[in-house]
């Protein structure tokens, strides 16, 4: 790792960037203008989340919020936990532990830093971490086992059954790093009395080490208070999911990334509602105009991407879309599966979606481990991926509802889970229907395949498909 | 060696293997050392433990799993695709890791295109990451879903007392298993690490009753060797599955002795034994999730590494060589906090990323096998070094002792005696070299009679 890397703590440096950059459109256009000049690497992203207005001020506000909380939990007497996008934050809030989202700050690092994580990723494997796991999480991983994030407490997971090679980044990180350790388990099936059960006491067992870890009992009121927020801002991602079934789609491309992010960071948190209500009013409003939320208004294309996004550098595969008029119709990653979500009741799929019931303190914990097994991943690739409710299944309902033209698969090559299976999904696709693009690159890490040669290829697809004239 | 286990350990459908389907009896195999093989001895059924020995090429796994996927289970699916595991009656497929679980699709979705390569009894058995006591309910329930279809499907009845039975006749594997380890690990052990894993590798495709009979009276005959290992560097092999005999022979090569290992295909599985008492299917599911020795565990991490250094302090290695399969992440990141620890303990290790199946690597392997060896021999080198140094600095304390005694004896001054370093190590102190031998300014080196 380069001495100018360590020079500084990573989170501090986002925290001020994220910070500098929400208040960046509180001047005049010309300051504006001018103020991007000394943002050399940063201002791709500092202009395109700006370009789409208020959401876009929201979610700098909310990123900068997020690093501020990890900065200053010590001062304010709270512990941290590194954790997961696959486990739901909510009940971390509920207690008060601040949660250090891996895959997140990995992701914010690729779309802010000039090197994307390369050096935090080597670092790892200068530390005996193999070069093979998923980049998702080792980029930011890297930060912390270098001293270079704020310190942790505990280290919380929930993909061993779902996920090995994203289990074994936090299992690493606990042994290295000597800290405590707990693992939310999952069976293969979803939905079953055995799972059920095993779910509700592996949670509660959970929530005993938490209130040890964190010495804070854990309050009725304030798990309901959190739950029902998280339940309120799940009914507006699921209007923006309905919205987003018009043609053309009336979401702007990055919209999809702010969606999930501001989900897996602030899930339950007044930071979040803000943002899904500024997004909200921009769908709808042009929604009502019958406007696409392509920049050039003119959806061409529509893409489902089946598993997550590519997050190199500045936004770049949300603008090439843009660019490219292709409507950007989601991931795997922005489905809450929550029983107001367009696609649970149009499929008829009850049984899929979590229930949240508030009666008491056992409802609750019911419940949020009922939210958290419909994470992303827990929810549809913990089986076989041809097993029902899960990824085949999913992703042919979701391109069809959304009606896909082409379905993306794009991960890591430290996905050992998906491209165990990814090529049965692509034929059962095709086969469906869909022409379906493998991408060979890594979504966190552009050294495995260049930026500019994953676009190359993603065009050709296109081209070679005859998808776009 | 006998040459029957040799067989059993390298051949797919052994002569034991053929004999048992020969007499109308069923196969099922298994991916994984956390299924418990005494449900299918208890159902008449042979447990066939799934290996991807042999494969000579990998075109039908590649086709199926993605590229960044452990060769290990892509070569089991070529060694089906090429209906080579015809043999098998049914199979179950364990989430060992994420490579192996999905095996099951990738199975399962070759047989639409290679027919009659999926076995009729296909079944995905589930295992959970801790140990907890609601995790052991769960997994004493899959163990029962798991008889309930091997009872249907090849309408035999799975008892408590059969289960019993099969339990007794484990354990009994067990302990002459455990009598192998503790002739492994003899200070001069009477058979190599290239035979142990023979021996345990036909263990997982025969009978268990034919094969503890076997293995038997195969200890008394290695009690009885004469000739022994002798001084050889003492290894002990961790990390990733190996099944390659060729593998440990080419470590051992004539310099050194795999004494001990922690590895999925071989002793670490066999060791402890089942409870006899009490509900059969409960005592299986405390056994297997008990096992804390495979990474899949996660969380274990302190457990592991203290049953290396314990293993490595009663079979007194002194290397330890940490392999991965390439993109087995749970030994490869493993490995990399091992190799930190033990380092730190004083023991030379070596770590090497490699690809399943045949040594294809073997030439970039054996280079790194006498590197390694290579600072064992320097370290013992250096051990031996030290300990003549020593030997030399006592004989030589002993004889300034017995010239400066005669030298009072014989009443002649001390200051005229020769005696070598007496200064430097004994000025000052009365008692070790005599009074007054000592001489200010002399150097400590020479003094004149």
């Amino acid at each position: 790792m380069r001495q100018a890397t360590r020079e500084y703590k990573f989170d501090w440096m986002l925290w001020a960037s994220f910070a500098t950059a929400a208040r960046l459109r509180d001047g005049s256009e010309k300051e504006y203008r001018t103020a991007l000049r000394y943002l050399p690497y940063f201002r791709g992203i500092v202009d395109a989340l700006l370009q789409v207005g208020a959401p876009g001020r929201e979610f700098l506000a909310l990123c900068a919020a997020y690093f501020e909380n990890l900065l200053t939990a010590r001062e304010k007497g709270r512990k941290t936990a590194i954790t997961t996008f696959c486990f739901s934050p909510t009940i971390l809030y509920a207690l008060d532990i601040v949660p250090v989202c891996l895959e997140l700050l990995s992701g914010i690092m690729c779309l802010a830093y000039r090197r994307g994580t390369g050096e935090f990723l080597d670092y790892c494997n200068a530390l005996g971490f193999t070069e093979t796991s998923c980049s998702s999480q080792r980029g930011a991983l890297g930060g912390f086992l270098a001293g270079l994030g704020s310190e942790i407490d505990m280290v919380v997971t929930d993909t061993p059954g779902v996920c090995d090679t994203n289990a074994n980044a936090f299992a690493f990180a606990s042994a290295y790093l000597k800290k405590p350790f707990f693992q939310l388990d999952y069976p293969p099936v979803l939905v079953d009395a055995r799972t059920d059960a095993y779910q509700r006491e592996d949670y509660r067992a959970l929530v005993r080490f938490l209130e040890e870890q964190s010495g804070t009992r854990l309050d009725p009121d304030r798990l309901r208070e959190v739950l029902v927020a998280a339940q309120a801002q799940d009914e507006m991602i699921a209007e923006l999911e309905e919205l987003a079934r018009l043609v053309p789609n009336p979401l702007p491309s990055c919209f999809n990334f702010m969606i999930y992010a501001g989900r897996f960071l602030f899930a339950g948190m007044p930071e979040c509602t803000r943002l899904l209500e500024s997004m909200l009013a921009v769908v709808r409003a042009n929604a009502a105009r019958g406007a696409s939320g392509l920049t050039s208004g003119d959806e061409r294309l529509r893409a489902f991407f089946c598993y997550i996004d590519h997050f190199t550098q500045n936004m770049r595969l949300w603008l090439m879309l843009d660019e490219l008029g292709i409507g950007y119709v989601g991931n795997i990653l922005g489905r809450p599966w929550g029983p107001a979500a367009p696609y649970v009741r149009a499929l008829g799929k009850e049984e899929a979606a979590y229930t949240i019931a508030t009666t008491d303190l056992d409802a609750l914990l019911d419940g949020v481990a009922s939210l958290n097994s419909r994470m992303p991943m827990v929810k549809s690739i913990r089986g076989p991926y041809d097993a029902p409710n899960m990824w085949l299944e999913d992703t042919l309902a979701l391109a069809k509802m959304y009606a896909a033209d082409f379905i993306v698969y794009n991960g890591t090559p430290g996905c050992r889970n998906t491209w165990g299976m990814v090529k049965l999904l692509a034929r059962d696709t095709e086969k469906a229907g869909f022409p379906t693009h493998i991408m060979y690159g890594d979504a966190f890490d552009d050294r495995v395949q260049s930026w500019e040669s994953t676009r190359e290829r993603f065009e050709e697809f296109l081209a070679v498909r005859r998808l776009l004239p | 060696m006998s040459t029957d286990w040799m067989e059993a350990a390298v051949l797919l459908e052994n002569r034991f293997v053929t004999e048992w389907k020969g007499a109308g009896k069923k196969v099922v195999g298994y991916t994984c050392s956390y299924l418990p093989d005494e449900v299918f001895h208890a159902a008449g059924i042979l447990p066939y433990r799934l290996r991807g020995y042999g494969a000579e090429e990998c075109s039908i796994g590649d086709t199926y799993f993605g590229p960044f996927i452990c060769s290990l289970p892509k070569c089991m699916l070529q060694l089906a695709g090429e209906g080579r595991l015809r043999f098998l009656d049914g199979a179950i497929i364990t989430p060992g890791c994420d490579s192996m679980r999905r095996l099951d699709e990738c199975w399962r979705k070759a047989g639409e295109d290679y027919a009659g390569i999926v076995p009729p009894f296909f079944f995905h058995f589930a295992v959970p990451h801790k140990l907890a006591d609601y995790t052991l309910r769960w997994f004493a329930g899959e163990i029962r879903r798991l008889i309930a279809a091997v009872e249907e499907h090849f309408h035999v009845a799975v008892s408590d007392a059969r289960l019993a039975q099969a339990i007794g006749v484990y354990n009994r594997g067990r302990a002459l298993m455990r009598e192998l380890d503790g002739l492994r690990t003899m200070p001069d052990p009477p058979l190599t690490g290239t035979e142990a894993l023979a021996v345990i590798l036909a263990g997982t495709a025969m009978a268990r009753d034919v094969y503890n009979a076997e293995l038997a009276s195969w200890i008394e005959e290695a009690r009885r060797r004469t000739a022994r290992c002798g001084n050889r560097m003492r290894v002990m092999l961790v990390g990733s599955a190996n099944d390659d005999v060729e593998l440990v022979r080419l470590i051992e090569g004539d310099r050194a002795l795999v004494v001990a290992d922690n590895l999925c295909f071989s002793s670490r599985f066999h060791l402890d034994p089942v409870s006899e008492e009490g509900d059969p299917v409960e005592a299986l599911a405390q056994a297997y999730l008990r096992k804390n020795e495979c990474p899949r565990m996660y969380g274990q991490y302190d457990a592991r590494l203290a049953l290396l250094r314990e293993k490595i302090a009663s079979a007194r290695v002194e290397g330890v060589i940490l392999q991965n399969i390439r993109f087995c992440d749970l030994h490869g990141a493993e490995n990399g906090l091992f190799e930190r620890h033990l380092e730190a303990d004083g023991i030379t290790c070596m770590r090497v990323e490699r690809e399943y199946g045949p040594l294809v690597e073997k030439g970039r392997l054996r280079i790194r096998v006498d590197a390694f060896l290579e600072r064992i021999a320097r370290k013992r080198g250096a051990t031996a070094r030290e300990a003549t140094a020593r030997e030399a600095t006592a004989r030589e304390a002993t004889a300034r002792e017995a010239t400066a005694r005669e030298a009072i004896t014989r009443g002649v001054g001390a200051r005229e005696a020769t005696v070598p370093g007496v200064a430097a190590e004994g000025a000052g102190t009365p008692g070790t070299t005599g009074q007054g031998v000592a001489a200010p300014g002399a150097g400590g080196r020479r003094v004149r009679t």
